[in-house]
């Protein structure tokens, strides 16, 4: 055996740690530190062909009822009305269990395929070929801030990277003007736990979601955040240049230095390509109405929609869209419909339907949608009995951890199919489950990702997104 | 008799008995030396005892014999009817990795020649390191032995015997160290590195003009002695300690006093005690010396972390948050202190490293007493200083009084002879708003907004009771002590709860507000959140209000005291509650509504003239204010009234007064003061194992200890299971600091070499394990760790002898050799370039600047919004001016989430985990946040001005101005010449951004 204090030859000069982490330090720049320019790791990614080559992920804020949009459940009409029948104390949140509800929505089967959904959503219903919905989906937690972190990080907590900054670290980005992992927030606020949800954790900072924002300065200190004399933003950079140029031939060229000097130029490239990308008042005006835009209720949705579609075109990886503030206050400005789902999800459906659906017509349209991800997902499900005192049929729903609907569209997954099962009455998964650790696994996978093989050293541990867990549900492939 | 029970052939239990027996047998050196080592690295991985696969235990011999599920693996003297050697055999085991022909033979052999077991009936998987895992043979583990300097060619390079190390290693890779840096360059680095400044040009022309080693090494011991070198390597450290000042997870709270223990580091360190006792001092301070304000500051170390307050209803949520707590404290712990990533063990045995599970249950013991919180730590030292204080401040104060009643009472007897008295001046508020014609401040910047229907009309502000309001931006102070004060007309007597004017956070959630009516009707009152701060004051009901306007106002005193007034009388009685603080950038001031959010919360009426005061006024001073008389004896009437002498008496007394009362402000209140640290439970009980590390599946009790596979020690700290918090804490810090733990040493030493080069001997400097890095120079590592030792484990000592030796003074500039051979430069053939980290950038902007603040210590300046809301506390950056605002960046209030670009994009970590290395990257959003991010853009526009009101109207003399300050050289020709082009046309302002932006600037040779 090998003396433990010693280093042999073939590794002089690898002390390295083991794995493709190890490469983020010394590396730089986007492209440069991302999983697939790692010349030490034995993996390289994408490990196989991928079936999608970007994703826009579509995060429900709140909770949505699953029971009332994607998981027809005849059994639970009948039910309406008698208590849940089991002994079991549920861990919901505010722990009162009242009777058994009835969906408010009505089902009916859809498109070819004849999935059954709910005219919750009309316009994403007509496009139920396109997708593949999971209804045996699990969580860990039925609490808002540490169930969306799950969704996005498989962790309850903050400080780990999230699925899209995972897709960057691994596959890096396929445009150097624009970040590879883009976040576009509801207008009426951020999610709970705020830019930790696309936090890049322990990964370099470059993979870290970027948030495009409306108004004049999309992108944090895109242009100056003080005006600065008319001429003075080129006239520095072409100083700077030279300043720079002169530094570098007194002492020496350097990785380090050259790099920087590149980062200047592609923080000018993002200076025209973001409010490029943001400027939608180009597109065709009927492509505009199919996206909702021009309606009140739809525009802030319709318009991030049509943005992602856009910054995918021009290479961004993936890109994050909520639907859904802040919780808390009076209306509501999320999916947590504790007081009546009717209300609250005819509102929030109406702000997303004729969007999602808009742009995933647009995407099958320009033959993008056959290697581009589309999920659709949310904290958790809502319970099939009524938030309300034990005797009453109350409008609310509490949240529900144990079983919960996602979809995902394009990419090759099947289309009009839908996969797993939760009870009779919606209660709980009962057949194939679906946690978040095989999601994640599924949708890395989907990309051409082993996710056992994307890790990342962080304190002595090969991190992944699915933790210690995962499985692929390839049942879902086309 | 062990194998009785087992199909075995009669003659082998036969010879098993005969070599029992004897003692020794050649079968049995058979097994210990060659068969023991191959099912330990092979085998016990799976089947050991622990984590059973299949069943099977190959760990113990008695286990072994027996076999797992499939029965006995092996049948003596018959390989050809053993299950061993049939998966052996067909390559089935072990899995993906089959042995080799000469170590399958030996096992067929063993089983042929009767399977006997060796002396030891149980074999350690832990033993021996293998291909996949540490063993206790593994390197770090073993004691440090100071090894001899080794003997290199070029002997006359060695300064010291860092040097040594390095050239030898260097020229058995035929590579040569770089030349000297030059003393520019040289004393650039050394500033920053050791106190995270640039130093100012005059200080690098000193050097630069003499650059001896004598002044060389005068310069380091100056900066050794600086204070910013303990805000320097303090930073560092709270790195470590994952320095956090909110809670994380989903409320995300604010800690206001976690503070004390970042100062305490900044202290000790400056103060250079030694290590293990600034590790003591963390991990058990409070115990070791209970009493002594100091320990309870340090050990503010093991609850700096996350820490979760909403942990869940069910019982298994709550165990399971606690077990996540402790998780986070031992791997914080284990990591920092002696570079173990114990905390992989909770569920199973550690998978890489020689940690049992059991060992990290022994550990979470240790500190199962640690809990966070806030105490009240009374500091003697404080309490003397406020006492001295308090007895100066009531001496002078009986004098002044003495002086004034004299006064007074001389006035009064002048007006009773008829002089009228003078007008007295009324207090001077901080804001006024007279809603003549608009909602403008007349004193300051609070202007209003108008929110719903409410306008100004006929010189009041008038307000509907139906949603119609009027905010003021963000205050720009804080708001303590404090008097609201107003002239308002009710619309009607029967309306309930409006607020008049209030102060209230951004989110509307903490308010103090003056109220009608909202608990009893038709009566004024001190509205607040929750009604924290509100309580009757027993007045009589208002009847006059919705004919003429009232005056109201309420004072609330630093102590909790409220006082109601109307029409200038005290309103009923005042009480005491508690002082509500509204920070800077998070308050506003409201009229017309009670707070946002509530409900019945809208005034009715109109609004004539409002006043705030960032203190409490005297009853005299509301009275004036009112304007109705009393016997107030005003500024000017009393002045008249002294004499000369008395008058000038009276102005020292209050000058003198003035100076200890703000004295004993910054003592803070009362003889305690408030810090975040361990909430220790005295006797926390048992700790068992938990089976799978689930809350809720309880194994055997363990005692209170550490990790066994540091053979130097003893890993049982001797104490019972229920033995109190502070001997397991106690034992804990012996144990960690015990002059026999090599890991202690070698982990510091490691650090410092890695704060100094940019990346360690071991470059996982949190992981000295399995799955850490090696060490690219062991026997220096061990050198280093034993002449710290040998130095009373001082930082200083160590700091000294890195930043003196040639290696550390090399140049940066690239060699092809170096980087054909040695691109990482693991071997130091030169100094690796330094990228600023997020702070020294920071930081190094607000000196060049001039607007660096230097103040040390105390709660830090907060750059961020915080707004709560439903629970949960948001935090977003804001740019605020001020001289607090411009303190060095280790100050900052840090909570989780919410730093600014500058921070961000420059890899200052979000304190989640202990971060033990940052990154470095290189990004384009970097360089946005560089040239257009508020802060820089402020500083390069001070820095302009300064320059500027320096060398006035001299362009050449501000352009070498500016490259003095900020590079601490002057612009060669062709530098003087763009630049100056530069800012004669587009500003001085866009020469300092641009250097701001520079690689000379941000990249340290």
């Amino acid at each position: 055996m090998k003396d433990a204090n010693t280093i042999d030859r073939r590794e002089f000069f690898n002390w390295g740690i083991r794995g493709i982490g190890a490469t983020a330090f010394a590396s730089l720049l986007s492209r440069g530190s991302s999983a697939r320019a790692s010349s030490l790791g034995p993996a390289v990614f994408p490990n196989f062909e991928p079936r999608a080559k970007r994703a826009i992920h579509i995060s429900l804020v709140g909770g949505m009822s699953h029971i009332d949009s994607y998981d027809h459940k005849p059994g639970l009409d009948k039910a309406h009305g008698k208590p849940l029948g089991s002994s079991e104390k549920p861990d919901i949140f505010f722990g009162k269990v009242g009777l058994l509800r009835k969906s408010d929505f009505q089902f009916k089967p859809r498109s070819q395929s004849g999935l059954w959904l709910s005219d919750m959503f009309p316009h994403i219903a007509g496009m139920a070929d396109e997708m593949t919905v999971i209804r045996s989906m699990t969580t860990d937690s039925a609490n808002h801030t540490p169930a969306l972190f799950f969704a996005n990080s498989g962790f309850e907590f903050n400080g780990f990277p999230s699925v899209g900054s995972w897709a960057s670290y691994g596959l890096g980005s396929d445009t150097e003007s624009l970040p590879a992992f883009v976040v576009l927030s509801d207008g009426r606020g951020g999610p709970n736990g705020g830019a930790s949800n696309w936090s890049s954790g322990f990964l370099p900072s470059q993979h870290q979601g970027v948030e495009l924002r409306s108004g004049n300065t999309p992108v944090r200190d895109l242009f100056p955040a003080i005006e600065q004399p008319k001429g003075s933003d080129a006239a520095a950079r072409a100083f700077l240049q030279k300043l720079n140029a002169r530094h570098a031939a007194r002492r020496g060229a350097d990785a380090m230095l050259s790099s920087r000097m590149r980062s200047y130029e592609l923080a000018a490239r993002m200076q025209l390509s973001v409010p490029e990308v943001s400027d939608i008042n180009g597109e065709p005006e009927y492509i505009r109405r199919q996206y909702g835009m021009g309606e009140s209720r739809t525009e802030d949705a319709g318009r991030r929609c049509l943005l992602a579609r856009r910054l995918l075109e021009r290479g961004v990886r993936f890109v994050q869209i909520y639907s859904g503030g802040p919780i808390g206050g009076s209306p509501r400005a999320s999916w947590d419909a504790h007081e009546n789902v009717q209300d609250n999800h005819s509102t929030e459906a109406g702000r997303i339907d004729k969007p999602i659906a808009g742009l995933l017509r647009d995407l099958k349209q320009r033959g993008m949608l056959d290697d581009t991800l589309v999920l659709f997902t949310t904290e958790f499900g809502r319970t099939p009995f009524a938030q309300s005192n034990a005797n009453q049929v109350g409008p609310g729903r509490d949240h529900n951890k144990y079983g919960f609907s996602c979809w995902i569209a394009g990419g090759g997954v099947k289309s009009g199919y839908s996969y797993g099962q939760t009870d009779e009455i919606g209660w709980k998964t009962v057949e194939n489950p679906v946690h978040w650790h095989d999601f994640h696994a599924t949708v890395l996978h989907l990309m051409g990702i082993d996710h056992k093989k994307l890790t990342f050293y962080h304190n002595g541990i090969e991190r992944r997104l699915t933790n210690v867990h995962g499985h692929v549900v390839s049942d879902i492939f086309a | 008799m062990h194998l009785c029970g087992y199909r075995n052939h009669f003659l082998g239990l036969v010879l098993f008995l005969l070599e029992s027996a004897a003692g020794v047998s050649l079968a049995a050196v058979d097994f210990d030396h060659k068969v023991a080592p191959l099912l330990v690295r092979h085998c016990l991985e799976c089947h050991n005892g622990f984590d059973l696969k299949g069943k099977l235990d190959l760990s113990q011999r008695e286990a072994a014999m027996k076999g797992g599920k499939h029965g006995s693996p092996v049948v003596a003297g018959k390989p050809g009817e053993s299950l061993l050697w049939k998966k052996i055999s067909e390559d089935e085991m072990p899995p993906d990795h089959p042995l080799g022909q000469a170590e399958k033979t030996l096992i067929r052999d063993w089983i042929t020649g009767g399977a006997k077991w060796g002396a030891d009936a149980d074999l350690d998987p832990f033993q021996l390191t293998t291909a996949k895992r540490g063993g206790y043979d593994w390197w770090s583990l073993q004691p440090v032995k100071r090894p001899g300097q080794p003997t290199v060619t070029s002997q006359n390079w060695v300064v010291n015997p860092i040097d040594a190390f390095i050239l030898a290693k260097l020229e058995k890779a035929q590579l040569i160290p770089s030349a000297p840096a030059d003393p520019r360059a040289l004393i650039r680095r050394l500033y920053f590195d050791l106190t995270g400044l640039p130093p100012t040009a005059e200080q690098v022309a000193t050097f630069v003009n003499n650059p001896t080693d004598a002044a060389y090494r005068k310069v380091v011991d100056n900066l050794l002695g600086s204070p910013h070198y303990g805000e320097r390597w303090g930073r560092h450290w709270l790195d470590l300690a994952r320095f956090g000042e909110s809670d994380g997870f989903e409320r995300n709270g604010v800690r206001n006093n976690l503070w004390p223990y970042r100062d305490w580091i900044i202290n000790a360190l400056n103060d250079d005690i030694p290590y293990d006792e600034f590790v003591r001092m963390q991990v058990a301070g409070d115990v070791l010396k209970p009493g002594d304000p100091a320990g309870q500051r340090a050990v503010g170390f093991l609850v700096a972390g996350l820490h979760n307050t909403v942990v869940g209803g069910s019982e298994f949520m709550k165990k399971t948050a606690r077990q996540d707590e402790l998780e986070e404290i031992v791997g914080t712990v284990g990591q920092t202190f002696v570079g173990l990533t114990v905390n992989c063990a909770r569920c199973h045995n550690h998978k890489f490293d020689p940690i049992r599970q059991k060992e990290y249950y022994q550990l979470t013991s240790a500190i199962a007493g640690v809990f966070h919180g806030e105490r009240n730590v009374s500091d003697p030292e404080l309490g003397f200083q406020r006492e001295a204080l308090q007895k100066q401040v009531a001496v002078l104060s009986e004098k002044l009084a003495g002086i004034e009643n004299r006064g007074r009472e001389a006035a009064l007897a002048r007006r009773k002879q008829g002089d009228k008295p003078p007008k007295a001046d009324p207090p001077k508020p901080l804001a006024r708003w007279e809603f003549d014609t608009d909602l403008r401040d007349s004193l300051g910047e609070m202007h209003g907004m108008a929110k719903g229907s409410a306008r100004v009309s006929s010189g009041a502000l008038v307000v509907d009771g139906n949603a119609s309001w009027v905010e003021t931006k963000p205050t720009k102070e804080q708001l303590r002590a404090k008097t609201l004060e107003a002239w308002v007309e009710l619309g009607d007597l029967n309306q309930k709860g409006g607020g008049v004017i209030g102060v209230q956070n951004l989110s509307g959630v903490q308010f103090d507000t003056i109220v009608f009516a909202e608990r009893e009707s038709r009566l004024w009152m001190a509205g607040s959140n929750g009604y924290a701060r509100t309580q009757s004051f027993g007045a009589l009901e208002e009847n006059e209000a919705h004919q003429n306007p009232v005056h109201v106002a309420i004072v609330y005193r630093e102590d909790g005291m409220i006082t109601g007034y109307r029409n200038g009388v005290p309103y009923g009685k005042p009480y005491k509650t508690g002082m509500s603080e509204f920070p800077a950038g998070n308050s506003q001031i409201i009229f017309g509504m009670r707070h946002k959010g509530g409900g019945n919360n809208y005034l009715k009426g109109k609004i004539h003239r409002a006043q705030l005061y960032e203190r409490a006024l005297t009853p005299d001073e509301v009275a004036v204010s009112a304007g109705v008389e009393s016997s107030f004896v005003g500024e000017q009437e009393l002045a008249a009234a002294l004499g000369q002498a008395s008058r000038k008496r009276r102005k020292e007394l209050k000058d003198q007064l003035a100076a200890l009362i703000a004295r004993e402000k910054e003592l803070g209140i009362g003889s305690q003061m408030k810090v975040y640290t361990v909430v220790a439970r005295g006797n926390p009980g048992k700790v068992r194992l938990l089976k799978r590390g689930s809350a809720m599946d309880e194994g055997e009790v363990v005692r209170p200890g550490a990790v066994a596979a540091l053979r130097s020690l003893s890993s049982d700290f001797g104490i019972q299971p229920d033995a109190p918090d502070a001997e397991r804490r106690k034992q804990l810090a012996h144990w960690l600091t015990d002059p026999e733990n090599p890991l202690f040493t070698r982990v510091i030493v490691n650090r410092l070499w890695h704060y100094h080069f940019g990346t360690g001997i071991v470059e996982t400097p949190n992981d000295f394990g399995f799955n850490g890095g090696r060490p690219s120079h062991p026997e220096l590592l061990d050198w280093l760790a034993s002449e710290f030792v040998a130095n009373g484990r001082r930082l200083k000592a160590m700091h000294r002898l890195i930043v003196t030796s040639n290696t550390y003074r090399q140049a940066t500039a690239p060699s092809e050799d170096g980087l054909a051979l040695d691109a990482e430069n693991r071997l130091l053939w030169r100094k690796s370039p330094v990228r600023l980290d997020a702070e020294s950038l920071r930081d190094a902007v607000l000196a060049v600047s001039g607007k660096l603040n230097p103040k040390m210590g105390g709660p830090g300046f907060r750059d961020v919004s915080i707004t709560p809301n439903n629970g949960t506390t948001y935090y977003a950056p804001i740019y605020p001016k001020g001289d607090e605002y411009n303190r060095r960046t280790v100050y900052r209030f840090s909570p989780r989430g919410g730093r600014s670009a500058v921070l961000d994009t420059f890899d200052c970590p979000d304190p989640s985990t202990t971060a033990p290395r940052r990154g470095v990257t290189t990004t384009p959003l970097q360089a946005l946040a560089l040239l257009n991010n508020e802060f820089i853009l402020n500083k390069a526009q001070a820095m302009a001005d300064r320059v500027q009101a320096l060398e006035k109207g001299r362009l050449d003399e501000q352009v070498k101005r500016v490259f003095l300050d900020a590079y601490q050289r002057a612009p060669d020709a062709e530098e003087l010449f763009l630049a100056k082009r530069l800012a004669g046309q587009y500003g001085l302002v866009t020469l300092c951004r641009s250097l701001f932006n520079s690689n000379e600037f941000v990249i340290l040779n």
